[in-house]
């Protein structure tokens, strides 16, 4: 096991191959841009937590979260949660009422995988992947026999976290199976400052309870032909914490996810066919003392691609992608139904072996208005070779645009039938620099980026009744962002260090409509985020630590009032013990070490130092 | 006259600026109270975004000419003011904030700003009267359910200003929104019905309803002790767009009536059926009534027979929440308006000329603008 943090995608290591695995990665077309992939081991040691502590912890995305047990939304590159693509297996899993992912609802343990696309991809991700693009993908299956792994954690503020896992891999077939429970008090100490003289108080509306499970199955129908089966249920009861000096009025929200995919991958002549298909169900319950909302929608939706690999030259892929949406959504007053489709071809060319261009392009179909098509264009070469050093120089230029959601249309009162999609365009050129010197492996990248979004949708008050959903801004965000890992094995140690730094600008530049803040930072959004992991292990010990920096957040558009900046420390400690066949990994965690008081979003306190202790057995 | 007032208010904040060169400070009146947001300026309150808990107090002094947002937060912080700024009010030296979703009212030094204590126990409180330095009426909804969207009875809060403590509710109608002090009696418009609750002040008990046009929502005092309640009739709305149906709601309409003997004497009906009325204030000496109708400012004679049928103030298609907020100042004349644009962004507050109506100038405050009070 060595090293943490984010390994850059080295698109330029990939070899273009006629005999494949199937699944080529769409990594593969986009040259250029900015792909990183978070390490293993660094997963491992959040494998009790959800998708929201890992990428607040080690990528520039931030995220906005209303305390330990709320929902979690992603900001990045400065834009707003409907902006970032969430996909599952390579199909979008955004909840199609809000467009967006909560991603604490996304629990660790049941993801293999997890990539971060770096700003628009549209033409690859399809509606959303405006900011980026986070792609999550089922455990693939190791080595052949069976496996099993079971995991319990205990942690401060009555956190228990259980899980286990088991594997068979044959010559035909695999068949994968994972479950978690966790169970959370969340009734950490903090001070009330809601209230003259600022009681210390215990949180009591955070509790947490969630659960689910996932099933991976895999068929070698024949040497060229393979049939999976994906399934992913979850569940999660919250309460929602108010924020100080606001009443209690009992905020709970039941989010119950189910998704269930197959995946049909054919090998032949004309190249790679993979067909999926796949059944949604996102269940929503929002209620307090004034509010009683459900959200229940069923997505249906198949995508069929063909890839054609010529040789080390050049790749091709074809594809079709087709959503049926049906609503049943409170708020809208009736069933709704909706049908979206997309078609995409993407380009990747191979010059030389130091060149490698991508060219895509997709365009979406909905009953109404079609969005404008989204084209990518990019380029990666490596500059210079010299040494140990190998320096590439790399740009992209890449559209995108987000179809509406559901509420955004439909919602009663307010829903505007009428909205027009959002585009942006994202322009950004970076240099990524690895340098090899014996066991010291050195890599860098920085990227700089500028991106436009017109037609961004914003509700404003119509009337003193209602609020509608509004083409209302022209926002630009541009941004520098840097990284740097250098790793080394000395005997029995291995060291490991990330350092990352994320600046990031976003404004209004341009109002459609009313009276709106322009070049002012959006709220929300830190102008600086930067990131210091490291590693150590030594036999059969391993060390993380993790400093993670969010710069001032205002508030507001008008940027009159602000939350200050924090920084937070993690660290944590394993001990593998081998007992015959199997392992026990003992582990330590403590996050906020340095007990740090601060909130992400005002007046909604965060936990303060926690412990967390955990057994980990395996059976390989 | 008025004229001369605010010529004389300048000529004094001139002279003030001038003298504040020469001395540290510049008191025109050596018996006034001391305090940085004591004088010569006006609180302003802003409500801030539900659930945010960002409320906020500004103050726009006329010595500077300027305004400063936060002021509580200025004074109190880390101390959060609380979640929905609804109402402010000042009593003597107090000065009393209805927080509607922190479900209390908190007491400040109306010099200082320094807060002091809080009225806690409530649910949802809207508006608060207060009779003298012993005691005050505080208005709550209640009973508010999510499948029907319909409230119960509400109850006005009766609250011993010594202990802040609630020491009696009183059950009115369906949500009480403004309430009003005068003849002895308090005056409580049930706005999700068709009543005003009157209340003897002595006795703490119910004396009668007065029976008015559908939706009573504020409330205000002439120049002769008639009470003035505005109402918004009954308001339908179209299920294709959700805009106010005209032609099936009621029509809105201001009532007089006689505090004395609990009777309306006179009911102006609006001839739109659509939009309602709202924000009765009463000019300083009691002569006219300004209102809120259309998203515009209206001016009403007291002894008038009909409604005006020009608008006062008219900004055209302007913002939803341009008239978030109605005052008029008692030394210059002028008209406060507060304009909040959303609750995601800071809020104006325009000020107007009286007798024309025009804009003659504003300044940026917190986030939804909702009320005023002047610091003579």
């Amino acid at each position: 096991m060595t090293a943490s943090a984010i390994a850059q995608q080295d698109t330029t290591l990939y070899q273009l191959r006629t005999v494949e695995i199937f699944g080529k990665p769409a990594e593969v077309f986009a040259s250029g841009s900015r792909v990183s992939t978070l390490d293993s081991s660094f997963i491992h040691t959040y494998t009790a937590g959800t998708l929201a502590d890992v990428i607040q912890a080690r990528t520039p995305v931030f995220l906005k979260t209303n305390g330990p047990s709320g929902i979690a939304v992603p900001a990045f590159r400065g834009t707003s949660p409907t902006h970032t693509a969430v996909l599952w297996n390579g199909l979008n899993i955004s909840q199609p009422a809000l467009g967006q992912s909560d991603f604490s609802l996304l629990p660790v343990s049941s993801i293999g995988n997890i990539a971060v696309q770096h700003g628009a991809a549209g033409a690859t991700y399809g509606s959303g992947a405006i900011g980026g693009a986070v792609l999550l993908s089922s455990q693939t299956q190791p080595d052949p026999g069976f496996g099993a792994e079971l995991m319990q954690e205990v942690g401060s503020f009555g956190r228990y976290f259980s899980s286990a896992n088991a594997r068979y891999s044959g010559r035909k077939v695999s068949v994968a199976l994972s479950g978690y429970r966790v169970a959370a008090e969340n009734d950490f100490a903090f001070r009330d400052y809601g209230r003259i003289g600022a009681p210390t108080r215990r949180q009591d509306q955070a509790q947490v309870a969630q659960h689910g499970f996932t099933q991976d199955v895999s068929w070698q129908l024949s040497s060229k032909t393979r049939l999976a089966l994906h399934g992913w249920y979850t569940y999660a009861n919250r309460e929602v914490p108010p924020s100080l000096g606001a009443a209690n009025t009992n905020a709970r929200q039941l989010d119950r996810n189910l998704r269930l995919m197959t995946e049909l991958n054919h090998h032949s002549n004309w190249g790679e066919t993979s067909v999926k298909a796949a059944i949604f169900n996102d269940y929503l319950r929002y209620t307090d003392n004034n509010n009683n909302s459900l959200t229940d929608i069923n997505t249906y939706q198949v995508q069929a691609e063909q890839t054609y690999t010529y040789a080390r030259r050049w790749s091709l892929r074809g594809g079709l992608n087709l959503q049926h949406f049906e609503a049943d959504v409170q708020g809208y007053g009736r069933q709704v139904t909706e049908d979206r489709a997309s078609a995409f071809l993407l380009f990747r060319y191979d010059p030389s072996q130091r060149l490698d261009l991508s060219l895509n392009l997709r365009q979406a179909f909905v009953k109404g208005y079609n969005p404008t098509p989204a084209p990518t264009l990019g380029a990666n070469w490596l500059m210079l070779q010299q040494g140990g050093h190998a320096l590439y120089l790399k740009g992209n230029v890449s559209g995108s645009y987000r179809v509406p959601t559901l509420n955004e249309r439909f919602w009663q009162p307010g829903g505007n039938p009428d909205i027009k999609p959002e585009q942006g365009w994202n322009f950004e050129t970076g240099l990524r620099h690895r340098y090899t010197l014996g066991a010291v492996l050195l890599e860098s990248e920085a990227s700089v980026y500028r991106m436009l979004v017109d037609n961004w949708i914003q509700w404003m008050p119509v009337t003193s009744s209602y609020w509608s959903p509004r083409n209302l801004q022209k926002v630009r965000s541009q941004g520098v962002e840097l990284s740097s890992r250098a790793s080394t094995a000395l005997g029995n140690w291995q060291l490991a260090a990330t350092v990352a730094y994320t600046y990031t600008s976003s404004e209004q530049v341009k109002a459609y409509e009313g009276s709106q803040e322009l070049n002012r930072q959006l709220a929300h959004i830190p102008l600086h985020k930067a990131h210091l992991g490291t590693d150590l292990s030594f036999r059969t010990w391993t060390l993380l630590g993790n400093l993670t920096y969010n710069g001032l957040r205002y508030t507001d558009n008008s940027n009159a009032n602000n939350l200050p900046a924090y920084t937070l420390l993690s660290l944590a400690v394993h001990k593998k013990f081998a007992l015959g066949q199997s392992q026990l990994v003992a582990s330590l965690r403590s996050d906020n070490v340095t007990d740090r008081a601060y909130t992400v979003l005002e007046n909604m306190p965060m936990p303060p130092r926690s412990l967390a202790a955990s057994l980990r057995f395996i059976i390989p | 006259m008025k004229k001369i007032t605010r010529f004389r208010s300048y000529f004094l904040s001139a002279a003030c600026a001038f003298a504040a060169v020469a001395f540290s400070s510049c008191d025109s009146d050596n018996d006034g109270p001391a305090g940085e947001y004591a004088r010569n300026g006006v609180l302003i309150s802003n409500e801030g975004a539900m659930t945010k808990s960002n409320a906020s107090v500004s103050f726009y002094s006329h010595d500077s000419k300027s305004v400063e947002n936060e002021s509580f937060k200025k004074v109190n912080a880390p101390l959060v003011l609380g979640d929905v700024l609804q109402h402010m009010t000042k009593q003597g030296e107090k000065l009393y904030l209805v927080m509607n979703n922190s479900g209390k009212v908190l007491v400040a030094n109306a010099h200082t700003l320094k807060a002091e204590g809080e009225i806690a126990g409530l649910e949802a409180p809207r508006y608060i009267a207060v009779l003298d330095d012993n005691k005050a009426y505080v208005t709550e909804w209640l009973g508010y359910d999510p499948a029907t969207f319909a409230y119960d009875n509400g109850r006005v809060a009766v609250v011993d200003l010594k202990t802040n403590t609630v020491t009696k509710t009183i059950t009115v109608g369906v949500q009480p929104e403004e309430l009003l002090i005068t003849a002895g009696k308090l005056f409580v418009a049930n706005s999700g019905g068709r009543s005003v609750t009157v209340i003897n002040t002595n006795t703490d008990a119910i004396e009668t309803t007065i029976t008015v046009n559908d939706g009573p929502n504020s409330l205000a005092l002439d120049r002769n002790n008639m009470l003035w309640v505005s109402s918004t009739g009954v308001k339908v709305y179209d299920p294709t767009d959700w805009s106010v149906s005209e032609e099936n709601s009621t029509p809105g309409s201001l009532a007089k009536v006689n505090p004395i003997s609990n009777t309306v004497m006179t009911t102006l009906t609006f001839s739109q059926h659509a939009p309602s009325p709202g924000r009765l204030t009463s000019a300083p000496n009691g002569d006219k009534l300004y209102y809120v109708f259309n998203n515009k400012v209206w001016v009403q004679d007291v002894n008038a027979v009909a409604l005006a049928t020009k608008p006062l103030i008219d900004r055209g298609t302007y913002v939803a929440y341009g008239f978030n907020g109605l005052g008029i100042e008692p030394a210059s004349g002028l008209i406060y308006a507060g304009k909040a644009s959303d609750y995601t962004s800071n809020g104006w507050v325009v000020r107007y000329n009286s007798q024309s109506g025009a804009a003659i100038d504003s300044f940026r405050v917190g986030i939804a603008p909702n009320g005023f009070v002047f610091q003579q």
